[in-house]
């Protein structure tokens, strides 16, 4: 998995932030539209997209997207 | 065994999340709902229990079949909002419904999973033919065990009882096949931390606190972890109905009903879509009661597939999956079963 395809899919969840505002160093929870409903969102992506079904605690103790993006790609192996 | 009737009883009382006031604005409760599929559900006044629901269900059940109380020879009551610490709420109502001295009747404390446990262990207990007429109450009252300043519950829960009559025939050729499962390393996934042996009720634990922002809750208040809850149903409902399927060579074009748990439109709709069933095969009534935990896969049942129940018999399967963390699956037939109106208390 790369992280430019994972910063996509992530920043897609969102409906009004600006895309321009994703990148690997993001911290995604400072966003305004962040929200617990964002957060189920995500975990269906990634469920979706890499097969792998992360947990609050994982979401919870990211910090950026590249944060988030190692747990998946460590548990994809 | 077969199914005979079935009835519900929701409470007089709806919430609707579009006007509620925990949120900041419509659009953020426009949110809420858009994403759930739940609009609104039914909510009991303070004082009425879950037990009292059930007592409407299981009269009207009985009148439309033409059963006495006498003639029930099984008795389970599947909740979890009980009327006292002891007794079971099943002998109390023994006594309220005037069931038989000799009844078997008990309690079996699951949540959401908990109609197609109960069905189980009914059928199970009934197809030793000596147990003739049963009944298998699925009910709840989650909006009194919950904060009502909890934006992370509020939206989403309801109260509803439901009464299935199940009946023993010795020429029925349809088996029931059900596919179990647990993981109770995920036990404070959906919770009450207070309230039980581990942690009894203290004056702390009585105390209302704001968890994380507006979002209130008391130690003895049921807590669900939403994102662990999520990604659990998106995992385990859809992995436990492709293993019924392939254990007991189940066709699923055959398969007339896929009846949820209602928890989330959500999570409904990708399990649903996992196992590749048409979505006017899959019934919902989560945007008018909301999450009723156990109460789910029946009022569902009662309120969207009356019709399609009452004619010959239809090829089900139904996934009931939440607290525990426990899930459960099965295949059934179901057909020709006399169904009420849902009733209001």
């Amino acid at each position: 998995m790369n992280i430019q395809d994972f910063i996509e899919n992530f920043a897609a969840q969102f409906d009004d932030t600006d895309e321009a505002l994703f990148t690997a160093e993001t911290e995604f929870k400072s966003l305004d539209e962040w929200s617990s409903l964002t957060a189920l969102s995500i975990i269906a992506m990634v469920d979706d997209e890499y097969d792998v079904i992360i947990k609050g605690s994982d979401i919870l103790n990211s910090n950026t997207i590249q944060d988030l993006f190692e747990i998946v790609e460590k548990q994809q192996h | 065994m077969r199914i005979a009737g079935m009835s519900a009883c929701v409470p007089k009382t709806v919430e609707d999340n579009l006007t509620l006031a925990i949120y900041k604005d419509q659009n953020e409760a426009q949110k809420v709902i858009t994403s759930t599929g739940i609009e609104r559900h039914h909510k009991v006044e303070a004082g009425t229990t879950a037990s009292d629901l059930t007592v409407k269900a299981v009269e009207d059940l009985l009148q439309n079949l033409g059963w006495e109380p006498q003639d029930v020879d099984c008795f389970a009551y599947v909740c979890t909002s009980r009327d006292y610490i002891a007794p079971q709420t099943a002998c109390v109502l023994q006594d309220r419904l005037k069931l038989r001295s000799d009844c078997c009747v008990f309690d079996l404390p699951f949540g959401c999973s908990g109609w197609v446990y109960g069905m189980s262990i009914v059928g199970s207990l009934m197809s030793h033919g000596t147990l003739k007429r049963g009944i298998l109450v699925a009910a709840e009252t989650n909006t009194q065990n919950r904060n009502p300043r909890d934006t992370t519950v509020r939206p989403l829960f309801g109260d509803a009882a439901t009464a299935t009559a199940l009946e023993y025939n010795e020429n029925d050729s349809h088996p029931m096949n059900f596919m179990f499962g647990v993981d109770g390393s995920g036990f404070d996934a959906v919770w009450a931390p207070y309230g039980g042996m581990r942690n009894p009720v203290t004056p702390e634990s009585l105390v209302e606190k704001e968890v994380s922002p507006g979002v209130f809750r008391r130690g003895v208040d049921m807590v669900v972890n939403g994102m662990d809850v999520f990604g659990f149903a998106i995992k385990q409902p859809p992995r436990s109905i492709k293993e019924l399927i392939s254990t007991f060579n189940i066709d699923v074009e055959t398969v007339d009903l896929l009846l949820l748990h209602q928890a989330n439109k959500f999570i409904d709709e990708k399990i649903r879509k996992s196992i590749k069933m048409p979505p006017e095969k899959t019934p919902y009534c989560l945007e008018e009661y909301g999450n009723v935990t156990s109460a789910s896969i029946p009022l569902t049942m009662v309120s969207r597939c009356r019709e399609q129940l009452s004619e010959d018999d239809k090829h089900c399967i139904a996934c009931g999956f939440g607290v525990g963390l426990a899930w459960a699956s099965m295949e059934f037939y179901a057909g020709r079963i006399n169904i009420g109106n849902v009733i209001e208390y």
